[in-house]
Order: C-alpha cells, then sequence, then structure tokens
C-alpha cells in the first residue's frame, strides 16, 4: 500500500545550525508512529516540519520533500492553510483559546466558513464524543474551556483538530504536563483513533511509546538513526546507539 | 506565501502614516527652528533668546520632584507594604491616583487658582506654579513607585523578614535598592512629562519672566514660552523663535529619558513593559 | 502580614500621614471644586441655564452644550483617526519586525509619548490649520483640526499600549490556531485580537483620559468659539479649553468661576468613570 506520508531527504536548520540532516522516513495509513529520542534530537522540529509549522519562524530552511499522497507540501505554490487542515496536531501543553468548550472545537469548522449552528452542533458533539470528553461536558459547552482540568483541556485540544476532520493527527509530548492518570485516558484515545487517523507522535516516555505505537522511530543529533515495528525496536534494536538510549545511558 | 496576510499589508500602511505623521512634526520643528538655534538664543533673555526660560523650566521641574519624589514614594510603600494587598484602603487610594493622574492638568490649575492665589493669597509665581505641578506629578510618582515596588519579588521581601528584619528594614535594604532602576526610569519620564505641562503653569506661572532672582515673581518656562509667542505674542513672524524653543525643549526631554535609562540599566532595571512575541 | 514590630512604628505612621496627605489633595481638589459649584447648583432656575445651549455671559447665560459638544466631538474624531492607526503600528510592531528592530521602535514610541502638547499644537497651526481651511474649507481653526492634532497626540501612547497587548498573547495560541488552518489574519482577527481584548481596552481608556483632558494643543487650533458647533470644519471650544480662557476672565465669587468649577468637576467625574470601567472592562 501507499504510505500516507514519505519524507524524502529532509534537511532542516535554524539559522545556520542544522536541526535535522537528511531523513527518510515513511508512516502507513492508519499506523500510530512514535518518536523517541533526547532531548534536543531534532524529533520536535520533524513534527514541525510535517504542518509546515516550523516555517513560521524566522530564520528557518527546509529542504528535501514530504510527500502527503502525492502532494510535495513544502511546494512555495501549496496553500499552507490547506495543508494544516488535513494534518491536524496537539502540542505539548494543552493551548485551549480562552473562550467556551463549544467555540474551541467549532473554532476550525468556523474558519471554513461553517456557520449554521446545527450542523456545528453537530460537528462539536461529534469531536468531542470522539475525544472521549463528551460525557463530561455535555451541557456545559459554553463554559470556559480554561475552566477544565488539564488532561480534559488536552483531549478538547485532540477535538478540537479532529473537528476539521484531518487525514493526520501530529501529537508533541501530548501528556508531558498531565499527571498518571489523565495520561492513561489519552493513551487510551490514542488507541481508539488509530486506524481512523495517521498518527505521528513525539514522547519522551519509552513505556509509552511501547504502550501506544505500531512502529518508533529513533532520533539523534538530527539524524534518524532506526525506524521500525516498535516491538522489534524495543527488544532487538539493529543499531547501538539505539540501545544505549533504550537502556538508559544518555542523557535525555 | 501572501494568502491571508491582507490585515498584516494593511497594518503596515497605517503604521507608515502614523510614521509621516511624526515626521512631519519633527521635520516642520527642525525645518524652521534649527536655523536660529544658536548659544545666543539659548542664553540670552527678552526677544531671540530664551535663557531665564531655560532656568525657570530647571527650576520648577527641580522643586516639583524634590517635593514628589520622596511623597510619591511614602504613599506607594504605605500601599504596598504596610497595607494588606487587597484591602479597601489600598483600592480607594488607586482609585484616587487613578483619578488624579488623569485630571486635565487645567483643573488642577483651577483649583490651585482659587486655594493659592485665591485664599492664601500667593502671587502668580513660581512658587504657584511649582505647587501645582507638584499636585500634577505627586498622583504620578506614586503610580511609578507602585509598580516599581510591585516588580520586586516577593520572595526577597519574605527572605528579609525571616532574617528578622523589619518591614521598614526589608523596604530600605531590600525592596527600594531592587526597585532603584525602575524608579529612575519612572523620576525620567515624570520630569519629561513636567518640562512639558503648558496649561497648568500659564495660569499658576505666568507668561513674563521675573527680572529678580525670586521665588516669588512670575516664570515663564518653555513650553509656556512656545505657545505665547505663537498665540499671543504681539511681534509676528516668531515661528521660527516658538520652533527652536520647542527644538530645545524636545533635546532636553530626549536627553532627560536617555539618562533616565542610562541610569536605570546601571541599577538594574527589571525588563518591564513589553514581554515580546 | 506579620505583627508590626518596633522599628516599624515610625516609619509605618510616617507613609500613613504621606498617604491621608494624598488623600486630603484628593478631597481639597473636590470640595474646593464643589464649593466653588455651589452658588450656580444650588437653584433649579441656574441648572436648566446650564444645560442650555446659549454661552453669553454677560447676559447672565451659561449653557455649557457646545463645551460638551466640542469636547465629544474632538474626542471621538481623535480616537477614530488615531484608534486603527495605532492598531496598524501594533500588528507591524509585534509581527513583522524582528527582534532588535522592535526594540529600537518601542524605545522611540516611549519617547514620543513625552512631545509636549504645546509642540503638537505648534504644529496644528503651522500644518493642520492651513490644511482644513484649504481642503475642508471654513478657517480652518475648526473642531477637525483639534481632533487630527490630539490623534497624533494620542498616538504613541495608543500604539505602545496596544503592542503590549498584542505582544503578550501567548504564541502557543497562535501556533494552536495557525496549525488548524488557519490564515495570518485569521488568527489576528479570531484568536489575537479577542485574547488582548481586555489589554487593549486598558490602552484605549488611557488615550481617550488624554484626549479628554488635553488642554493646550487643542485651544491653539480650536478656535474658541463659544456658539455650539453645526460641523466638524467650524470652529468650537472644549471644556478644558473654555476653563482656561475663562480662569482669569471670571475672577473667583463670580458666576462664571462657578461654571467653570462645574465644568471641572464635569471632567473629574468623568475620569473616575473611565478609572473604574477600565477596572471593570479592562486589565493588562
Amino acid at each position: 500500500m501507499e504510505p500516507k506520508l514519505r519524507v524524502e531527504n529532509l534537511s532542516v536548520w535554524y539559522q545556520r545550525q542544522p536541526a535535522l540532516k537528511h531523513v527518510t522516513l515513511s508512516v502507513e495509513e492508519g499506523e500510530v508512529l512514535a518518536l523517541i529520542g533526547p532531548s534536543g534530537c531534532g524529533k520536535s522540529t520533524f513534527l514541525r516540519t510535517l504542518n509546515r509549522l516550523s516555517e513560521e519562524q524566522v530564520g528557518v530552511r527546509v529542504t528535501g520533500s514530504i510527500l502527503l499522497g502525492d502532494l510535495d507540501i513544502h511546494q512555495p505554490q501549496v496553500d499552507v492553510t490547506q495543508i494544516r487542515r488535513r494534518i491536524g496536531m496537539v502540542f505539548q501543553a494543552p493551548n485551549p483559546f480562552p473562550f467556551s468548550i463549544f467555540d474551541n472545537v467549532a473554532y476550525g469548522p468556523r474558519l471554513q466558513g461553517a456557520a449554521d449552528p446545527a450542523a456545528l452542533r453537530k460537528i462539536v458533539e461529534q469531536s468531542l464524543r470522539q475525544a472521549a470528553l463528551w460525557d463530561e461536558v455535555r451541557g456545559k459547552l459554553r463554559r470556559p474551556a480554561l475552566a477544565l482540568s488539564g488532561g480534559q483541556q488536552q483531549r478538547l485540544c485532540i477535538a478540537r483538530a479532529l473537528a476539521v476532520n484531518p487525514e493526520v493527527l501530529l501529537m508533541d509530548e501530548p501528556t508531558a504536563s498531565l499527571d498518571p492518570l489523565s495520561t492513561a485516558k489519552i493513551e487510551e484515545l490514542v488507541g481508539a483513533l488509530r486506524g481512523q487517523y495517521t498518527i505521528v507522535m513525539v514522547t519522551h516516555n519509552l513505556r509509552q511509546a511501547a504502550r501506544v505505537s505500531d512502529r518508533t522511530a529513533f532520533f539523534l543529533d538530527g539524524t534518524l538513526v532506526e525506524v521500525g515495528p516498535t516491538r522489534q525496536i524495543f527488544t532487538a534494536p539493529q543499531d547501538s546507539r539505539t540501545e544505549q538510549y533504550l537502556t538508559g545511558r544518555f542523557e535525555s | 506565501m501572501g494568502r491571508g496576510r491582507r490585515l498584516y499589508g494593511l497594518s503596515a500602511v497605517l503604521a507608515a502614516l502614523g510614521l509621516a505623521g511624526f515626521a512631519l512634526v519633527l521635520g516642520s520643528l527642525l525645518k524652521s527652528g534649527l536655523p536660529i538655534l544658536t548659544w545666543h538664543f539659548l542664553t540670552s533673555s527678552g526677544p531671540g533668546g530664551i535663557g531665564p526660560e531655560i532656568l525657570n523650566t530647571a527650576v520648577l521641574c527641580a522643586i516639583a520632584l524634590v517635593v514628589t519624589v520622596p511623597l510619591g514614594l511614602m504613599v506607594a510603600v504605605y500601599q504596598g507594604e504596610y497595607l494588606r494587598r487587597r484591602s479597601r484602603r489600598v483600592r480607594e487610594l488607586d482609585h484616587l491616583r487613578a483619578t488624579l493622574m488623569s485630571a486635565p492638568t487645567i483643573v488642577v490649575a483651577l483649583v490651585i487658582y482659587r486655594v493659592a492665589v485665591g485664599w492664601w493669597h500667593w502671587p502668580v509665581s513660581l512658587m504657584t506654579g511649582a505647587l501645582a505641578l507638584a499636585v500634577i506629578n505627586w498622583p504620578f510618582m506614586v503610580a511609578v513607585s507602585r509598580s516599581a515596588l510591585a516588580s520586586v519579588p516577593d520572595s526577597y521581601r519574605e527572605a528579609s523578614l525571616a532574617l528578622g528584619a523589619s518591614r521598614f528594614e526589608t523596604v530600605i535594604k531590600v525592596v527600594i535598592p531592587a526597585a532603584l532602576g525602575n524608579l529612575i526610569e519612572g523620576i525620567g519620564m515624570s520630569l519629561a512629562r513636567l518640562a512639558g505641562e503648558s496649561a497648568a503653569l500659564i495660569v499658576t506661572a505666568g507668561v513674563n519672566v521675573s527680572q529678580h532672582w525670586s521665588l516669588w515673581g512670575p516664570g515663564e518656562t518653555l513650553a509656556v514660552h512656545i505657545w505665547y509667542i505663537r498665540t499671543e505674542g504681539l511681534v509676528s513672524g516668531r515661528d521660527a523663535e516658538a520652533a527652536a524653543t520647542g527644538l530645545t525643549l524636545m533635546i532636553g526631554i530626549s536627553v532627560v529619558l536617555w539618562l533616565a535609562s542610562r541610569a536605570a540599566r546601571l541599577f538594574g532595571r527589571s525588563q518591564g513593559g513589553y514581554d515580546g512575541a | 502580614m506579620s505583627m508590626p514590630s518596633v522599628t516599624d512604628r515610625m516609619p509605618r505612621r510616617a507613609a500613613g500621614v504621606a498617604a491621608g496627605l494624598f488623600g486630603l489633595v484628593g478631597i481639597v481638589v473636590v470640595a474646593s471644586l464643589v464649593a466653588g459649584a455651589w452658588p450656580m447648583l444650588g437653584e433649579p432656575r441656574s441648572v436648566a441655564n446650564l444645560i442650555g445651549a446659549v454661552w453669553d455671559p454677560l447676559r447672565g447665560r451659561f449653557g455649557m452644550a457646545p463645551f460638551v459638544v466640542g469636547t465629544a466631538a474632538v474626542t471621538l474624531a481623535a480616537l477614530l483617526i488615531a484608534v486603527p492607526v495605532a492598531l496598524g503600528a501594533a500588528v507591524t510592531v509585534v509581527h513583522q519586525m524582528g527582534a532588535l528592530m522592535r526594540e529600537w521602535t518601542l524605545r522611540v514610541l516611549a519617547v514620543l509619548t513625552a512631545v509636549p502638547s504645546v509642540v503638537f499644537g505648534w504644529w496644528g497651526l503651522q500644518m493642520v490649520v492651513p490644511w482644513v481651511r484649504n481642503r475642508v474649507g471654513g478657517p480652518g481653526y475648526s473642531l477637525l483640526a483639534a481632533g487630527i492634532v490630539l490623534a497624533l497626540m494620542i498616538l504613541p501612547t495608543l500604539s505602545l499600549f496596544f503592542a503590549q497587548s498584542l505582544g503578550q498573547v501567548p504564541k502557543v495560541l497562535r501556533e494552536g490556531s495557525a496549525a488548524l488552518g488557519a490564515t495570518a489574519d485569521q488568527t489576528l482577527l479570531r484568536v489575537e485580537l479577542p485574547v488582548a481584548m481586555p489589554a487593549l481596552v486598558n490602552g484605549l481608556v488611557v488615550g481617550l483620559a488624554r484626549a479628554l483632558g488635553e488642554t493646550m494643543a487643542v485651544q491653539m487650533v480650536i478656535g474658541g468659539q463659544t456658539a455650539l458647533p453645526r460641523g466638524l470644519a467650524d470652529p468650537g471650544a472644549t471644556l478644558t479649553t473654555q476653563i482656561f480662557t475663562d480662569i482669569t476672565a471670571f475672577p473667583p465669587g463670580t458666576a462664571g468661576h462657578a461654571v467653570l468649577d462645574i465644568m471641572a468637576l464635569l471632567l473629574i467625574a468623568a475620569m473616575y468613570v473611565l478609572v473604574r470601567a477600565a477596572e471593570r472592562w479592562g486589565g493588562l
């Protein structure tokens, strides 16, 4: 089968500093791919290049290609907003807008011109159900999003991303700021979304990667060291550096 | 990449418009004023000179600052260091300060005119002008001191109190030194504001220059001079003189602000105001 | 708060006396104005006289309407011009400048807030009044000229406050919006402006207060006509300029001076309302 995302020879520089060097990697449709590696290894940079969020920063230069289907998303004539609708993102710390729960989820559809209240209500409900938040916020959709707990806020952000019907979901350490219980709920949710969405997830938590992902990619110093089925990476890594990292012999 | 950035373009156009406005002000000021801005102009008195006006401005600002800096600091210390943070009295003082600070200076002049000139029989003079400036500047100094003191982290105070220092010792030895940079910058700003005051001084200090060295004589300042020779003066064609006076005032204010920010950095001004994007 | 220690007793009292004196200044300001205004406020007939549209002190007609209208018109004109320009400047400063350029621009804006109002008045006489006379007609000395001069005068303050407000919007919110496919414009309109709104309101109130209270810059270009203005190109007067003009013409104790006190009270009341409004709807 054609991969969902095909990254070829991708390099990224901040000013003159290389952050990512010649990465080639494919993401299969419907899988959960975990990106692991020590801090500063380039995994977050890689993630932010996939929806071109990296270019919001000044002085960033990208070479190589990223194919979504057969569209090279880094071509300058490609509309970046279209790409971002097809590739959603969840951030490290929950970042709901300081609006109501409803307005948060409806934000994306409204950007595309959705205004019909009934249709919006349907999208909001469906997205909240998918994000396993509906039962907790039903009837409280007008409450401010910031009144929710951290874990609920993160699931709200997932619902917000799902509301525009993306094909790919990027998650940048989505449980980094959450307590164990909320983390478990998010992991459960990722499991439920598998198959329906293609998910690329950066995580610092190795056990989380082992629990939720189908395949794992290990980054070090801006290069992709190896990528493979999660079970194999964790039990029989082919590169000695992967093994060293997994057994805790790197500062992370 | 141009897609969906129309507002950014519009913003740049509007910003350029604002910039053009200020370029016009500064440009016409320079064009009219610079040719006659000579040493003689700065030092001599009478028509064609602004020596006394410079002196009067300095004297008035100095008196007002000497009075209001300690008084403003004391009110701020009382509010911020001695009263409970959210107490009613703190809020009432804040309301009073904010209202007085935004009150038109001509209203302050109206009050001073009644109280000092009417009831106390003070003449229209430097002294009366200084009183008006002090009343105008006091709330500003309270605001400056309040925000400077608030910029000092509470952990500093707690550390000092935990060592057995009294509140007063904490304020004198820890809080004020830590706030000094911000205080100096605020004092510079208030000095610039005072130097530019005109409405209140026309009423209280007058538009004449005294021939005697006395605080009880009338004292026209630079800002008042600009207004007087441009609108009330009997001699026509003194545009250039008004512009040159304006330039002098602007240069003086810029130097004050520059010195204040240099000094503030020397005393460790904490990063305040703008947060960056 | 801990028990006051012995060494704190005197300093505390001294600071308290300063604060009490500060409160006394506030009381004296209001009380002296009320005392001065009392003869006019006392009887119903003079109240009816005060809200009229005719200002003719020689015949005992003290209608303040022309000045209230003048103040409102000039302030509104200034805000209508300055607010969009300041917003544009703020967006440009926050989004389209490098760090170094931004720092310098903010520093220059801070200096421009201290430009004396007479300098703006001088420029108004030099350029704005002739421009209005030639382009709009009338004598040139007008509400419009005053509005333009005031707009430029409050522009640095407004720009500085607005830039600060927009700069405070967390980056993660802008990125969150962009990641949902929002264009730069959409993010600005739908996230940044709403999130920054309380701070923007605060800046707006500060600018409004400056415009409302300004005397000299307005006095120099407004023309000082005491009849009710019929258009922006008409000359007029504001509450502050009228106080300034008549303060020495009517000595304290006369009916005319009492009316000036009432105008001053109106201005102070307006400022107090603005302070409370900023507290309620604004915030940094």
